[in-house]
Parts: structure tokens; C-alpha cells; sequence
């Protein structure tokens, strides 16, 4: 094991709290200051009995006012505003990949976007049933972009994708009548079936919001992830850093945030010109680093090795290292607290894109027309920034981890080709994790999503449960800032396998992989959905038996919810470490942590003690193993 | 019942017959009843490596197994304790096996073997580090069919990999006439499946001796066996649990099993392979196994695993005997338009010109031309001619330049081999191993009888004799440089040997100008040079830059070494060496052991437990390992004195040396036939009072001489 060790929450805290103290100096808030000033929470929003859908209200629900102006009692009441959260999640995850969608379209050979993976577009357009023989790559690129477009508003049928999934998973959406249909049309449904006086029935909300869910995952965010796969590469494995100590203080640094990778991308391109290094040399600067936050993060680690600063909580972070040039936003997840925080310092907080405007920012509006302009002002505004750096004020805490990022679904087939004996196994299956699964060597899967919230002491679910998860055989796939979280610690640097079991340790000394596979930003969940269909496929198992669940103990935005529900109605077990506002209804909670097993073989588990989280997931792995006998 | 399931129910099992077979032996001899396995210092090897812990007696046996279900034995559905639970089966199949030696008793008949001991352990030290032995096979079971076995074996046998068979293989292979033996690799252990943990001792013995693993460093054993040892299991179903309990075992070791049993499946460990024919291809695989190819185009198998082959006069077909007539083998040097690139030449009459049991001359030219050649290398290409031709299913050559001796057996001559066939071997090897100095290369075979005679004399003497000449001057104070050797790495990771002109690698295999040799073929190699311009102590043989490369080359596990002595900073010892000395405190000198030799020595070890005193990589005052030839070394322990010091050899190894070893003992002490004065085994084995009155008697230097420590 040599000197590796993993980064605990102390050290994490240690190094928050030494740059808070440079905060106080400049008088500058931090959210941790502002959870003191909201807490406590209002209950009745805690608990979803809130409703302010109509200027009759807002009504809450209690003992003594069981009921809403209008009569909807406080089932209808959560459950409506369960629903609404997920078309939140659902418009957000799905609007990003329509961007990219759009960006597709706009790809040219000789254009600010061009097709990375030419192989993966045309599988994608022999699925969709596209003519490729003889066709032009771009203008299949272009072809398939309408159609992917078309996907939001198709008039009739049910989403493309879907067809991705085993037999029998589509036949229980057929079923349960969740086939989600045009991406818009299930966001559209849901504002529609909460308005006044329509929906208050539990069963008919979370069916729609399980519904929304399916447009996401296997619309909206799949679209998201396949063509950012076919725009900017399909991520293989590569090396990379994460925490705050990849950023280096000689050096210009520009911090990307957010969530759509088409700016970051050229942000990267253009840090990378040779011109631009010089320029930043001629300012005083011995060159650029470019970093990442949050989901932009996640994107540019697994395409470029572009290191990771850090996740959603950390975003305050690094602006309080003094040594930020510019902050480069997108969209989703961006605190409006960086505008007033980056005016402490000399820090840029640039914004980007029409969807996320905030007050105290430079807007450069973004388009994919005119990309390389932007992102080249954008760099030059960070170098041109370098010198208006208070020294006194600069400290970034030298903390970092190696991480091995980019485990896209084709990327871990091809690391499972190394395990395979040409004699008797053919490739490009996940048979070799199958087997692994089946003999016990691994005892099976967990995918770890989802953000940090500071209901939860940040990153401790998440390291936590991975560490007692992998110490159990249990293999990990992440996303999101979850994944940025076992990458700060040091889980996904390849030594990290000497924590594990001994199955596990096994399994990743052969494969020459970290005990925790980094899959992606939170669109990228998607990719889980692929993988577990696979794994179903390669099995034999139905994606319900099989002993894989998912996880989002630190959790906070609609989006995750979004997830979620695809998640269940996919057929994962999913554990929540927050509670979903949904507490307030007997009939919500029983449904989505027990009813609606009986629809889709799989429903949600709230647990908010992270020792009982985990140890609920391993029984439940096992329970599973159990039923398929192995 | 799940793959867990299966193996600790087989671990279940042994433990229950080990148990029982503990309390029937306590009942009839005793708790106090010595056990052990005979020729190791190690014993019980497993248990030892596995637990740190030396089993002596049934009592301890008794204790031994307590320990082994308390903390090996876990149920938790975990691969941890899987693997933990196969050790434990391998464990429990020692102590089963263990039994059958009580009172010395030698429960296994060649062609089975049992037990293996240290010395051969030693022996394999080296060809595994080259590749030689590109790997170990335990084949355990009964094959579909006898022909089935056969096939496998001589499959891994062309490719020099070294077969243990554990089961009925073994009758399989007998009742099809198939020649087994440690000499050509193939190793029956046992009939009962327990036997297999024989060569499980093995791979525990090779951490202990060549990687310095500390006994009872389970992650550690693993590690090393995962990392180093390329062992693989074939498994021919039906598999009792017994069997899939030392799979698991096995594995966690790093072996993979290959079976042709369809119950479940783990990449890269446990696969199956309905095909059994193709179960070579998918084992080397499996344990990614390269086979360092020789596509050498003969009618008869080439491969390390033949080079211990004995023909025996009945199943010869011709000789060629340097004793009786003229024969030589010869390196020639040659310029460049001499040389007609694989030009093969049989000069005089081929072997079936010959009657069946004839005597012949032979003689050999391989002539070499290269713009890196110096004519330095002869010498080195030549002396790897005895283990190329060896190599050769069913041919035997012993001996060197012009006192060589070939027997070619009938099976090999009616496979079709002829002397051209000798002349490609020469050919293709030469040109493989030193393809960076030699560019072209044609090769003479001559059996016409005037022509051996007139160069034996005229061309192969002369160049011997200016060979012999150039060898007296070379010296270590006559040299600029000295070489690294680091070959043994692979397996015995810090340690590095000094390689001069007086004191060769103590594997025996590396000379200087072996070394040299290496180092020109590939400078990042094994090989590197290293300077000795800044002295210490002269009579230590330290040096400032040899102290350097090996902090450098050991990755710093290694400080400073002494190339003379054997009591300050002996250079330290990989495991493979052919002897040892160490001190002999009585008579003020030293006894020295070959491998070969498994009797006593005056100092109370027998020479693998002298051997385990040291190797490793660890430097161990007054032990050090050595190759045969550093014996007659003027530099052999000169900071205590030099050879004068040696008062013991077996006498084998003293035949060996002794023309040399009296010269040098001439030379440095004017001391004539020094040799007589040391004893051997002959006239004392264990008694160090009867040495000294034997050295009394003959009035031995070392006597006289400072004491050691």
C-alpha cells in the first residue's frame, strides 16, 4: 500500500475552516453561515404538507386543518408536490441534453463542434433506424440531431430509448402505463395534472412522476450522455487529481461550474493554445490550470483528465482560495451566492448561458455559433485578472488524491475484455462481471449518486458507505458529485483496492481498476441504466434480481428525485439519506418506499442514519442473492 | 449449493480427516512424537510460511490444527474467508501428509514423489527467474482419456513448463510409457488428492527463500506467489468439494484453476474449458504465461524441461565421445564476408551412416560475425552450447570444448533427426539470445574423423589455449568495471549480485564475461556495469561505486557489501545458489555444502538448512552463497584469509574442484595438494571434534590462522 491513505472529513473540515477564517477577512458569507440562518426548517415544507399551487392558500396541512381550501387533503397535497419536484428534475436534466442535442446539429469539420466518436453516432443512428451506408458523417450527425430533438415533442409513440431495456422491464412500463412518451409532454403532464383542482389522488401523481422519470433517464439525460459521448468523445479511463490542491498557485487558474460541457470543452481547448500559455507567462503567470466543480467537472475528468477541485459544497470553496482568476458557469447547481462571494476577491464569476443568468456576474452569452470566441474572451479575462491577486489573501490547501475517471458502459466492457480468456470467452459483454457476481467474488453492486446537502456532515454518507460497501465486495459505480466525493478522499485511486474484501481486491488487482468506478456527471446515471439493462441481458436475471441498488445519501435537488424515480421504475432498489419532502403522507411514503414495488419490482428506502443506510443495502444485496440462489 | 458453499464443505471435510488422523497418531505414538518432512528447514513449509509458526512434534500438530480452524475457518459469505478456508484445506492436507513420514519413513516410491525437497527448490531458483521455466502446472485428477493426460503433459513439457500430476493422471501417464522425473520436469506427486499441496510447498518455500517473506506474512506469501510464482491449476472433472477447497486455496495464491468442469465460473481464476486439448492454451492465458519462442525447425520437441534428460546406453542410437576420439564444439569470430547467414554444413557422414551403438567423432564450428562482436563472447556462446543441446528431446551432452560427449537416443534418430538438425538448434539459439552482437552466423558439423583430428588440433587447442591465457590476466584488479547482475529480481526483489572477473554470480550461471556479454546486448538490462574507482578497504574488497549501484539496484534495501568477506558486509544471497559456507567456530574455518549434497556438515545443518540462514536478498555475517567455481578463487573470503580457510566439502563437490583449487592454493600458500587436507563427509559428517583432529593430523593451514569473529 506504500504511502497511500485516504483524505478523512477531518482533513476535509480542517482545510473548509482555515479558508472560512480567510472569508471572515474579507467579510465574506458561506453557506454554512446561511444553514444557520434557515434552520430551523419550516416543517410543513419538510414534510410536503405545504401547498401555495393557488392564491387561496398557501394551506397547511395539520391535525386540526386536515384539509386545503379546496378540500385536497394532505396525501394529494405531497404527492402533488412530489410530482412537481420530479418535473423539475425531469425539465432540467432534459433541457441540458437538448442543448446538447442542439449542439450537435450545429457540428461541422470545420466547426467550433465536431463528431469525436463517428462509431458511436452511427450505432446510435442504426438503433434509431437512420440510414448510415455511404452517408456523410455530419450529415448523419445532423439527421440524428433533428431526431433526437424530436424526441421533446414527438407527437405520437414512446421514447426511443426505451427499446434499450430488457423485455421484460419494457413490458412492466407498458403495463403500468409509465412508457414515458415526448420528453416535454411528461414535464408538461405533471405541471398540468398539479394544477388546481386536477390530480390529488396519490397513485395517479407518483405514476406520473415515475413516468417523468423515465423521460429523463431513458430521454432527456440519455440523450444528454450519448451525444455528449458522440460530440466530445466516449470517456475511457484517465488519470486525474481531485480536491482543491489541483489548483496551483503560479498558475492562472479558471474554475468551470455547472453541468453542460459545450463551454468547458472549449474553456479547455483554449487554456490548452500555446498562445494563450504565452500570454498568461507575459501576465506574471507560470501558466493555466484549468479545474472543475460539480457536474462540468465530472464531464471534462473523464474526456481530458482535467483535474476535479471539488463538488457541489466545495463551490464556495474555491473562490476562497484566493488564487480563483474566474469562475466559468453553465448551468444547475450554481450558488447565486458566488456573485457576492467572488466580489470579495478579485475572482471573475462569468456567466454563460441565457438559463442561468445572476445578478454580480459577467454575462458572455454562449452559443454553440459562436463558442471559440467566448471561450477564448473568457480565458483572456481570467489571464488579464491574474494580477489583481491579493497574495495575502492566497491560500489553497494542498490537499489532492489520483483518480482514475472515465468508466463509461463501453469503457468497462473493454476493461472486462482484459479479464477474458480468448480460449473460451468472447468479448464485449459484462459476462466477466456476471461471473464474478454469481460466484460470489463480488457480492454485487451499488450505484452512488447524487449531491452533497448540509442536512448531511458533507461527504461523510458518501465515503462512508462506500468504504463499508467495498470493505463488503461490493463494487461501486458513481456519479455526480458523489463521485467527486470518493475521488477527494482517495477511492478512486487504484490503490484504494487494498480496502477492500478480498473479492473485491481481487476483482480490481485483475482488472487493474479502483474499487469505485467514476461513470460520469449526474446526466451520465443514464449510463447505469445501460449498464444494469446489459447486465440483465448478460445474465439472465431480470434488472429487479439482480443484486445491484442504488444510493443517494446526500442528496438535495429536484433533479435527484428525477432520478430516482427512473431509477425505481427501472427497477433498482434506491436509498435515500434525505427525506423527500413526502414524510407529511402516510399514503406517498407507503407508496414510494413500499406500493410501488408492485408496480415496477422495486420502490425506495428513506433511512437517515448512514450506519443503518448501509447495512440496509448489504441486507438487501443479499436478500437478493438469496432469491436467485447464488 | 453456491461456489462458497462447496468449498468449505470440502474444507469442512479435510479438517474432520486431519483431525481424526492427529488424535489416531497422539493415540498411538505419543504427543511428544517428532513429525517433519525430510530435506527442508522448513518444515511443516505451509503452516510455517502461512503462520510464522514451527511444527516439531504430534502435540504441536495437535495445536497446529486448533489454530488453523480458529483463525482461518470464518463461514462468512466472503471470498475472504474462501480463500482463507482454501488455505486452511491446503493446511490440513500438510498435516495429513506429514503423518505419512513419522519415523523417517518414506511412504512415496518414485515415479511418485511426495514430498520435494530444498535443494531441488534451489535448483529451479534459476531457470524460473530466465523464463526457462516459463511456468508451473499442477494437473490434478483423471484426464477423459490416458492419451488425453499424455498429450497435456508433453504439451507443457515442449514448452519447458514444469508438470506436477496429483491423481489418477499419474497411472494415465504411466500406462502409456511416459517418462516422468524432477531431472525432465514432470513430477508425480501422489495418488491421493492431498499430494497436490506438495507443490503448494513449493510456491511457500520459494516466498521464504527467494523473497525473503516473512513466515507467518500471509498477505504478504500471497503477494508474492500472486506476483512471481506462475503456477496454474488444470482440474480434470468430476471435482470433489476436496478439490474445489484447494482450488480456493489455489487462488488465493494466484493460481487459476482451469477445469473442464461446467459449475461456475471467475475470470482469470477459475475457468472452464470444455475442450481438455485446449487447456494448455487457455492456462497460459489464464496466468499470462509468455513462452520465450524458439521456432526451431527439427523433428523432435526443444525445451528447457529436456535439458535434465539421461540416455541410457540400451536406448542410444550413436555417440560422439571426446574421451576416446576426436570431438570438439567451437565459437569462432569471423569477419563479416566469411560468414553466409544460417548456412548449415554437415561435413562427413550423418548418424544413420552410422550403426546403432557407435562411437564417433564430432566437432563444431559456429561462426559468428557482427559489428558488435568481440572475441570475448566465444567463450560465452559457447558454454550455453551444453544447455542448448540438452534441450533436445532425447539428446545428451555433457562436457565442454574438446572433452564433450553426445548421445542421440533412438526415438529422437527415428523421429528423423539428423546432424543438420543439431547445426539449426546452434543456429537459431545463437542467433536469438545474441541478436545484438551477432549479425550473421553459419554453422559446421563435421564428422569426417581426419578432418576432427587435424582441427581439434590446428584450430580448437590453439584458441582454447589463448583463451585460458586471456582468462589468467583477467583479474579484478586487472579490470576497469564490474557488472550488476539483477536477473534473480523477478523473484528475489532486493537482491543484486557483484559480478567480477575472480567471483562469478553464485547462482554459477553469470560470469564476468557473461555479464559483460548481457550488458552489450541490452545496457538497461539485468547487467549493468559498475565503476570501482573509489576504494574503501582494499582488503574487504569495498568500494564507494559498487556501495552506490547496490543501495541503487536493491531500491535501497541494501547498503553496502564487501566483495571478500564473508563476515563484514557479505554480499547477500538470492536463494539459488550451488553452495554455501558458512563457520565452522572450532577449527577457525569453513564448511562448504553443495546443493547436491543432503547429508550432514560439521557444523550441525545440512546444507537447506545452512541455506536457509540466508538468501533472499539478505546479508547474513558469516553465511554466504556461492557458485562452484568462486571455490578456487583467489578472492574467495581473502579478507579472512582465502581458501586456506576451508576445512570441510563434501567430497563430491571437492572431485569437482579440486585441479583448480590446488593450483590456486599452490600459488597462494606454496601448500601442495591442498585439497587432501580438507575433509569431507568420508571422514567426519557432524562431529566438529572429530574435524579438528582430522585437520590436526593433516596439519591445516587454518589452524594457524587469526580467528575469525
Amino acid at each position: 500500500m506504500g504511502d497511500f491513505k485516504l483524505t478523512t472529513i477531518e482533513e476535509f473540515e480542517a482545510a473548509t475552516n482555515r479558508l472560512l477564517e480567510t472569508g471572515a477577512k474579507v467579510g465574506a458569507d458561506a453557506y454554512q453561515y446561511r444553514v444557520k440562518n434557515q434552520t430551523p426548517h419550516c416543517k410543513f415544507g419538510e414534510q410536503g404538507v405545504c401547498c401555495r399551487i393557488c392564491t387561496m392558500g398557501p394551506c397547511r396541512i395539520t391535525p386540526k386543518a386536515p384539509r386545503g381550501i379546496c378540500g385536497c387533503d394532505a396525501h394529494g397535497i405531497v404527492g402533488r408536490n412530489y410530482l412537481r419536484f420530479t418535473a423539475g428534475g425531469a425539465a432540467t436534466h432534459s433541457d441540458h441534453g437538448r442543448e446538447i442535442c442542439h449542439t450537435l446539429y450545429c457540428t461541422a469539420p470545420d466547426g467550433n463542434y465536431k463528431v469525436k466518436d463517428p462509431e458511436k453516432l452511427i450505432r446510435i443512428a442504426k438503433e434509431w433506424g437512420v440510414e448510415t451506408e455511404g452517408k456523410d458523417i455530419y450529415d448523419l450527425a445532423h439527421e440524428v440531431a433533428v431526431l433526437a430533438l424530436g424526441e421533446y415533442g414527438k407527437v405520437f409513440g414512446h421514447q426511443n430509448f426505451i427499446k434499450r431495456a430488457p423485455k421484460h422491464t419494457q413490458e412492466i412500463w407498458a403495463r403500468e402505463e409509465i412508457e414515458p412518451r415526448a420528453i416535454d409532454r411528461e414535464v408538461s403532464c405533471a405541471m398540468h395534472m398539479t394544477h388546481m383542482g386536477c390530480s390529488s389522488k396519490p397513485e395517479a401523481l407518483i405514476r406520473q412522476s415515475l413516468r417523468a422519470g423515465l423521460a429523463d433517464g431513458w430521454g432527456g439525460s440519455m440523450a444528454g450522455t450519448e451525444f455528449s459521448d458522440v460530440l466530445f468523445g466516449t470517456p475511457m479511463p484517465i488519470d486525474t487529481e481531485a480536491n482543491l490542491g489541483v489548483m496551483v498557485e503560479e498558475n492562472v487558474n479558471i474554475v468551470v461550474h455547472g453541468h453542460d460541457p459545450s463551454l468547458s470543452e472549449m474553456i479547455c481547448e483554449y487554456a490548452d493554445d500555446p498562445e494563450m500559455i504565452a500570454y498568461a507567462k507575459e501576465m506574471g503567470a507560470k501558466g493555466i490550470t484549468v479545474s472543475g466543480v460539480c457536474c462540468t467537472s465530472n464531464e471534462v475528468a473523464m474526456r481530458r483528465g482535467i483535474p476535479m477541485a471539488g463538488n457541489f459544497l466545495q463551490q464556495e470553496n474555491v473562490i476562497l482560495t484566493g488564487a480563483c482568476e474566474a469562475i466559468v458557469v453553465d448551468v444547475q447547481c450554481i450558488f447565486p451566492a458566488i456573485g457576492p462571494l467572488a466580489k470579495c476577491f478579485h475572482t471573475k464569476f462569468v456567466t454563460t448561458s441565457p438559463i442561468a443568468q445572476m445578478p454580480e456576474s459577467d454575462y458572455i452569452r454562449f452559443s454553440p455559433e459562436n463558442a471559440g470566441e467566448n471561450a477564448k474572451a473568457i480565458v483572456k479575462m481570467a489571464i488579464e485578472n491574474f494580477k489583481n491577486r491579493k497574495p495575502e489573501l492566497v491560500h489553497i490547501p494542498q490537499m489532492k488524491q489520483k483518480a482514475t475517471v472515465g468508466y463509461s458502459v463501453e469503457a468497462i466492457k473493454k476493461t472486462l475484455d482484459t479479464v477474458t480468456n480468448s480460449q473460451v470467452d468472447i468479448t464485449g459483454t459484462l459476462k466477466p462481471l456476471v461471473e464474478c457476481v454469481k460466484s460470489g467474488v463480488i457480492r454485487g453492486a451499488v450505484a452512488m449518486v447524487g449531491c452533497n446537502n448540509p442536512k448531511v456532515r458533507p461527504d461523510t454518507a458518501h465515503i462512508g458507505l462506500m468504504k463499508k460497501l467495498i470493505e463488503n465486495d461490493i463494487i461501486i459505480v458513481a456519479s455526480g458529485c458523489s463521485a467527486q466525493a470518493a475521488a477527494k478522499a482517495g477511492l478512486m485511486d487504484k490503490r484504494a483496492r487494498d480496502l477492500c474484501g478480498a473479492g473485491l481486491k481481487r476483482v480490481c488487482q485483475l482488472a487493474d481498476i479502483p474499487p469505485v468506478l467514476h461513470m460520469g456527471s449526474c446526466v451520465d446515471i443514464s449510463r447505469m441504466m445501460i449498464l444494469v439493462s446489459d447486465l440483465s441481458k448478460d445474465s439472465g436475471w431480470n434488472i429487479s434480481e439482480l443484486p445491484v441498488v442504488g444510493c443517494a445519501p446526500e442528496w438535495m435537488s429536484e433533479k435527484a428525485v428525477s432520478i430516482g424515480n427512473y431509477v425505481v421504475a427501472t427497477g433498482l432498489d434506491t436509498f435515500l439519506g434525505v427525506d423527500p419532502y413526502a414524510s407529511g403522507s402516510s399514503e406517498v411514503e407507503g407508496l414510494l418506499q413500499g406500493g410501488i414495488r408492485d408496480w415496477v419490482e422495486a420502490c425506495y428506502t428513506v433511512e437517515t442514519d448512514i450506519d443503518k443506510l448501509v447495512d440496509k443495502m448489504i441486507d438487501r444485496i443479499e436478500e437478493k442473492r438469496t432469491a436467485l440462489g447464488i | 449449493m453456491t461456489l462458497f458453499d462447496i468449498i468449505y464443505s470440502g474444507n469442512d471435510e479435510l479438517f474432520a480427516r486431519a483431525d481424526k488422523a492427529i488424535y489416531d497418531a497422539i493415540a498411538q505414538y505419543g504427543e511428544d512424537k517428532a513429525v517433519a518432512f525430510p530435506d527442508t528447514a522448513y518444515s511443516l513449509p505451509c503452516y510455517y510460511g502461512v503462520t510464522g509458526q514451527k511444527v516439531g512434534n504430534l502435540g504441536e500438530l495437535k495445536a497446529a490444527l486448533a489454530n488453523v480452524k480458529e483463525t482461518l475457518m470464518g463461514r462468512k459469505p466472503r471470498l475472504n474467508d474462501v480463500f482463507n478456508s482454501g488455505i486452511a484445506s491446503a493446511l490440513c492436507a500438510e498435516f495429513l501428509e506429514v503423518l505419512k513420514y513419522i519415523d523417517g519413513a518414506a511412504p512415496y516410491e518414485l515415479p511418485r514423489y511426495g514430498h520435494l525437497s530444498d535443494a531441488m527448490i534451489r535448483e529451479l531458483g534459476v531457470p524460473l527467474v530466465t523464463g526457462d521455466i516459463p511456468g508451473v502446472a499442477a494437473i490434478i485428477g483423471t484426464a477423459p482419456t490416458a492419451q488425453d493426460a499424455v498429450d497435456l503433459v508433453k504439451s507443457y513439457q515442449a514448452q519447458g513448463i514444469l508438470v506436477t500430476l496429483t491423481g489418477g493422471v499419474i497411472d494415465q501417464c504411466e500406462s502409456l510409457g511416459l517418462k516422468t522425473g524432477f531431472n525432465i520436469r514432470v513430477i508425480p506427486l501422489g495418488d491421493e488428492m492431498q499430494s497436490v499441496i506438495h507443490v503448494v510447498s513449493v510456491a511457500v518455500r520459494a516466498a521464504l527463500i527467494f523473497g525473503n517473506i516473512t513466515p507467518g506474512d500471509l498477505p504478504g506469501l500471497e503477494k508474492y506467489t500472486m506476483d512471481r510464482v506462475f503456477a496454474f491449476v488444470n482440474a480434470y472433472g468430476p471435482l470433489a468439494d476436496e478439490v474445489y477447497a484447494y482450488g480456493g486455496g489455489a487462488i488465493a495464491l494466484g493460481f487459476p484453476v482451469i477445469s473442464n468442469e461446467d459449475r461456475y465460473r471467475v475470470p482469470k481464476s477459475l475457468i472452464y474449458q470444455e475442450d481438455v486439448s485446449k487447456f494448455n492454451a487457455t492456462s497460459l492465458e489464464a496466468r499470462d504465461i509468455k513462452l520465450k519462442i524458439t521456432n526451431i525447425d527439427i523433428p523432435v520437441a526443444f525445451a528447457s524441461a529436456f535439458e535434465g534428460e539421461i540416455i541410457r546406453r540400451g536406448d542410444m542410437q550413436v555417440e560422439f565421445d571426446g574421451s576416446r576420439v576426436d570431438c570438439f564444439e567451437l565459437v569462432h569470430n569471423k569477419d563479416a564476408s566469411e560468414v553466409e547467414d544460417h548456412k548449415i554444413e554437415v561435413i562427413g557422414p550423418d548418424i544413420d551412416e552410422f550403426e546403432v551403438g557407435s562411437k564417433h567423432s564430432i566437432g563444431y564450428i559456429v561462426e559468428v560475425a557482427g559489428k558488435n562482436m568481440q572475441a570475448d563472447f566465444e567463450p560465452v556462446f559457447e558454454r550455453k552450447f551444453h544447455s542448448y543441446l540438452n534441450c533436445i528431446e532425447g539428446l545428451m551432452h555433457t562436457g565442454q570444448r574438446d572433452m564433450i560427449r553426445i548421445r542421440v537416443s533412438k526415438d529422437t534418430f527415428n523421429a528423423g533427426f539428423r546432424l543438420k538438425h543439431l547445426g539449426e538448434v546452434l543456429y537459431a539459439k545463437v542467433k536469438s539470445e545474441f541478436a545484438a552482437v551477432v549479425d550473421k552466423c553459419q554453422v559446421k558439423v563435421i564428422t569426417d574423423p581426419e578432418m576432427c583430428t587435424k582441427l581439434r588440433h590446428e584450430l580448437a587447442i590453439p584458441m582454447f589455449d589463448k583463451r585460458d591465457e586471456r582468462l589468467t590476466t583477467l583479474t579484478d584488479e586487472g579490470v576497469d568495471v564490474y557488472y550488476s547482475c539483477i536477473m534473480c529480481q523477478a523473484f528475489s526483489p532486493s537482491h543484486v549480485c557483484v559480478v567480477t572477473p575472480e567471483r562469478l554470480g553464485l547462482c554459477g550461471a553469470v560470469s564476468w564475461l557473461d555479464a559483460k556479454a548481457t550488458n552489450e546486448l541490452d545496457p538497461q538490462g539485468p547487467c549493468q556495469v559498475i565503476t570501482k574507482e573509489k576504494v574503501i578497504d582494499e582488503r574487504i574488497g569495498e568500494y564507494e561505486d559498487v556501495n552506490e549501484a547496490v543501495r541503487k539496484f536493491s531500491q535501497g534495501a541494501l547498503e553496502d557489501v564487501s566483495l571478500y568477506s564473508i563476515i563484514e558486509k557479505p554480499m547477500t544471497s538470492c536463494g539459488c545458489f550451488e553452495c554455501i559456507c558458512g563457520i565452522e567456530p572450532l577449527s577457525n574455518g569453513v564448511c562448504i555444502a553443495n546443493r547436491e549434497y543432503a547429508g550432514m556438515t560439521p557444523i550441525g545443518m545440512t546444507f537447506s538448512e545452512l541455506a536457509s540462514m540466508t538468501g533472499g536478498g539478505v546479508q547474513t555475517p558469516g553465511f554466504m552463497g556461492h557458485g562452484k567455481h568462486f571455490i578456487s578463487s583467489k578472492k574467495f573470503m581473502k579478507a579472512e584469509g582465502g581458501i586456506a580457510r576451508i576445512v570441510w566439502m563434501p567430497k563430491d563437490l571437492k572431485d569437482q574442484v579440486a585441479e583448480r583449487l590446488n593450483e590456486s592454493a599452490k600459488e597462494l600458500y606454496g601448500i601442495d595438494n591442498f585439497v587432501d587436507m580438507i575433509a569431507d563427509e568420508t571422514v567426519v559428517t557432524e562431529d566438529p571434534e572429530a574435524l579438528l583432529e582430522f585437520l590436526t593430523e593433516k596439519g591445516h593451514p587454518a589452524l594457524e590462522m587469526e580467528p575469525m569473529m
